[in-house]
């Protein structure tokens, strides 16, 4: 039975195994990201019922748009003002171990500004889905040719997410994202922020919100709350500058406006933090 | 009820976090992959939590997700660094000057999961059958391959 004695000193090695403090933060940040995924797939579920009562729902194999639909789709208001948001394609459907959870916007207004965003927008996520089937298509040829079996692939899926939410809306201007997520192995996610001025047909900037100095404004605000997330260790999420950390904010710098029109910065996951810390978002005051 | 299922999962997941990143540290021999691996784990779970039935399994569903999410990244990582390629079923015992642990890391995938689970998680056959989603029998055999592979070993050592 020496085997077991062995396994004593291994199991003690094993459980000795040192913990890094991170360990903490990455698994709440796993649960708040887990509970956000779930949250999302229930609102799914919900928008979706919401939308089949609004004659809405579509189930379509491809993103193809049929011109009679989008005149019927028309017909439902879902902002008022100068111009109204309006889920062009959404469906939820199972194909080849992907499941789809897809609801695709488009704005509903004159002016070419209109176009060029749903064109922007219609690209991006034709680009996400192929980058999707490919990524899952590469994952199970790694999987078959590094031994796995049939058995340990089981029902393994990847999720394949397509959503927008609005953050403010008034008779002229809206502020939305569009978010294009993969969840599988790791989960990966893009967004894309969009703020419109429908009345001038062109993009809001951070200027017309915060004035001449406004990125004085928000380096101060952002360099602010990095400062104050060092804890007690002298610990913190975020980079240094010589890192590759945060050093100032510039024209393609993304944000979104609140409901009550204060500009929020957001960063990609990764670019000015450790995974742990997700998209890190800033509050910049209004004057 | 749903509610009580995540407080549950999450009071779970948070008290035993630490044995979650030894097995995966055992799997991955990296912190970095291994604090990804926890992460992404524990995310799916929650995201997953409707697919828990059986509250009282609760541990040997985690221990699936998070074995997955280990091999994933070793098959992940196996794309991009050259990876000592295994064969299946190669009769092929680890170098005897080896200590135990090591050898542990060098059986073959589904072995090695069972002995780790076995002797370093302390699950037991059945609980490792619910988290490999392998039948009792298979697991059985795994186990007993495993022992016999680790055994021969040793003699081997004893034999210097």
């Amino acid at each position: 039975m020496k085997q077991f004695n062995e396994f004593s000193k291994a199991k003690q090695a094993y459980d000795e195994t040192p913990i890094p403090r991170e360990l903490s933060d990455r698994v709440q940040a796993g649960i708040r990201q887990g509970q956000r995924a779930h949250r999302a797939r229930k609102t799914q579920a919900r928008r979706r019922w919401l939308s089949a009562a609004a004659c809405f729902t579509l189930l379509l194999a491809g993103l193809n748009l049929s011109p009679a639909f989008a005149k019927a789709a028309a017909d439902v208001p879902v902002l008022g003002g100068l111009f109204r948001i309006m889920t062009v394609i959404s469906y939820d459907a199972s194909d080849g171990g992907i499941n789809y959870v897809v609801s695709v916007p488009r704005l509903e207004a004159e002016g070419g500004m209109t176009e060029t965003v749903n064109a922007v927008i219609r690209e991006k996520v034709d680009q996400h889905m192929e980058k999707a089937r490919q990524d899952w298509a590469d994952y199970q040829d790694a999987f078959f040719a590094t031994g796995g079996t049939e058995e340990e692939w089981g029902n393994r899926e990847m999720d394949v997410i397509i959503d927008y939410s609005v953050t403010r809306q008034t008779d002229t201007q809206v502020s939305f994202v569009v978010t294009l997520a993969e969840g599988w192995v790791a989960s990966y996610e893009e967004r894309y922020y969009y703020n419109l001025d429908l009345s001038e047909d062109r993009a809001i900037t951070l200027r017309d919100v915060l004035g001449e100095d406004w990125v004085r404004r928000c380096n101060d605000a952002i360099s602010a709350e990095i400062a104050a997330s060092v804890d007690a260790e002298g610990f913190t999420f975020f980079f240094t500058p010589e890192d590759g950390g945060f050093i100032t904010v510039d024209g393609t710098t993304s944000f979104y406006l609140r409901e009550d029109g204060t500009p929020v910065v957001v960063f990609p996951k990764y670019a000015i933090a450790a995974g742990a810390a997700g998209w890190p978002e800033f509050e910049i005051p209004l004057a | 009820m749903a509610h009580t299922i995540e407080s549950a999962l999450t009071a779970y997941l948070t008290a035993e976090q630490d044995r979650f990143y030894r097995l995966a540290f055992s799997y991955l021999k990296n912190q970095e992959d291994a604090l990804d691996a926890v992460q992404t784990a524990v995310c799916r779970s929650l995201e997953k939590q409707d697919s828990l039935r059986n509250p009282d399994a609760l541990r040997p569903w985690f221990y699936h997700i998070l074995v997955n999410a280990c091999m994933d990244l070793l098959r992940q990582r196996s794309k991009t660094v050259p990876f000592p390629e295994t064969e299946p079923g190669q009769e092929d015992p680890p170098p005897p000057d080896e200590h135990l642990a090591r050898q542990v890391e060098a059986l073959p995938a589904e072995v090695g999961t069972v002995i780790r689970l076995r002797f370093y998680e302390e699950l037991t056959l059945k609980e490792i059958s619910a988290a490999t989603g392998a039948n009792l029998s298979t697991v059985k055999s795994r186990l007993y391959a495993g022992l016999k592979k680790l055994r021969i070993a040793m003699e081997g050592a004893e034999d210097e």
